[in-house]
């Protein structure tokens, strides 16, 4: 699946900052939407978008580390770059330990800015290859029968075929054959392959 | 232990409970070594001049937080940040830098500070910041 194109979405209450970011932005051949509240940018806000976020700090209203919390409630991984003429040293960190990419003070070089905005871009891309890939692998689990997957979880850890049959009371053929489908299924070509696809989709600690 | 110096918070614990330890990388000012002094229930060993130092000594088993002093920022911290969350995933680490250096402070939360806290150091910033981070 083609991803859709990427767009940086601003949000800033100043309308000349909007229009000098856009311009920005766009001569740098960006495609960029620019919202003056994050209410509005939160209405028409589509997650499956890829892209960034370029969002002030201080704006009538729903400030910007309110808006990202409420994007952290909606599961949103959409990378912030947070702009502001009035930071500190708490504000940059509550907005750091609340996930953003970054936290760049006015005034600032152009280049500083579309640097920051290219890293954002890249990792929004390696995200979502990396939850597309995660998917995959879910889809192929979902195909395993419950005995395939009490094979898969076994063998992952590290169990050969003798003691897996031997925790599940079955034959050691038996197993052969359900280690057969499992790879087959989840389309692997290898035992290490198996584990590291596990390893994707395992919860983090 | 060699080059580092230790002050020992635990007699305002009153003895009754076991201290854990706070690692500090850097001389440390004294307004910082005298908050560090009144945190109830730990100890603290300080490594003046050696990072890798500070960085083998994190592995011990009682050691509850790495704090880097303000008098490092002329070493490359953000290089010595990486180096130990990677090894130490889950160990509190507390920057302690310039007020106006925001710039200092989101390339250390990047690169794996757990939080910033701004100099001088209040007691109560310490004391709750290591209190979240051990939660």
């Amino acid at each position: 699946m083609k991803d859709l194109p990427q767009t940086v979405f601003v949000v800033d209450d100043d309308d000349a900052v909007r229009d000098s970011l856009r311009l920005l932005l766009k001569s740098a051949g960006l495609s960029c939407e620019s919202y003056a509240s994050g209410p509005e940018f939160l209405t028409a806000y589509d997650p499956s978008q890829p892209g960034c976020l370029v969002l002030d700090v201080r704006m009538p209203g729903m400030s910007g580390l309110e808006m990202q919390h409420e994007l952290n409630l909606r599961g949103a991984t959409i990378p912030v770059i947070f702009i502001t003429g009035h930071g500190d040293i708490p504000m940059a960190v509550e907005a750091m330990q609340h996930g953003a990419f970054d936290f760049l003070q006015k005034p600032f070089r152009d280049q500083e800015l579309l640097d920051r905005v290219q890293r954002a871009l890249a990792r929004d891309t390696e995200y979502r290859a990396r939850l597309r890939h995660t998917d995959r692998i879910r889809e192929r689990l979902a195909t395993l029968s419950p005995r395939e997957r009490e094979v898969l979880d076994l063998v992952t850890q590290g169990k050969a075929n003798k003691m897996v049959a031997g925790d599940l009371g079955v034959s050691q053929r038996t197993v052969e054959i359900h280690r057969a489908h499992v790879m087959q299924k989840m389309e692997a070509g290898s035992l290490a392959e198996l584990v590291r696809m596990m390893m994707a989709v395992a919860p983090r600690p | 232990m060699v080059g580092s110096q230790e002050i020992d918070g635990s007699a305002a614990n009153g003895g009754t409970q076991r201290t854990r330890t706070i690692v500090v990388a850097g001389q440390s000012s004294n307004r910082t070594r005298e908050v560090l002094r009144t945190l109830r229930g730990f100890s603290t060993v300080i490594w003046p001049k050696s990072l890798e130092a500070a960085l083998e000594w994190t592995g011990a088993a009682d050691v509850a937080c790495l704090v880097i002093a303000d008098d490092l920022r002329e070493e490359p911290v953000d290089e010595f940040l990486r180096e130990a969350r990677e090894l130490h995933r889950n160990l509190p680490i507390f920057v302690i830098t310039d007020p106006d250096d925001v710039a200092e402070a989101v390339s250390a939360m990047r690169n794996g500070a757990t939080a910033v806290i701004e100099i001088p150091p209040s007691y109560a910033a310490l004391r709750e910041e290591i209190a979240r981070a051990l939660q």
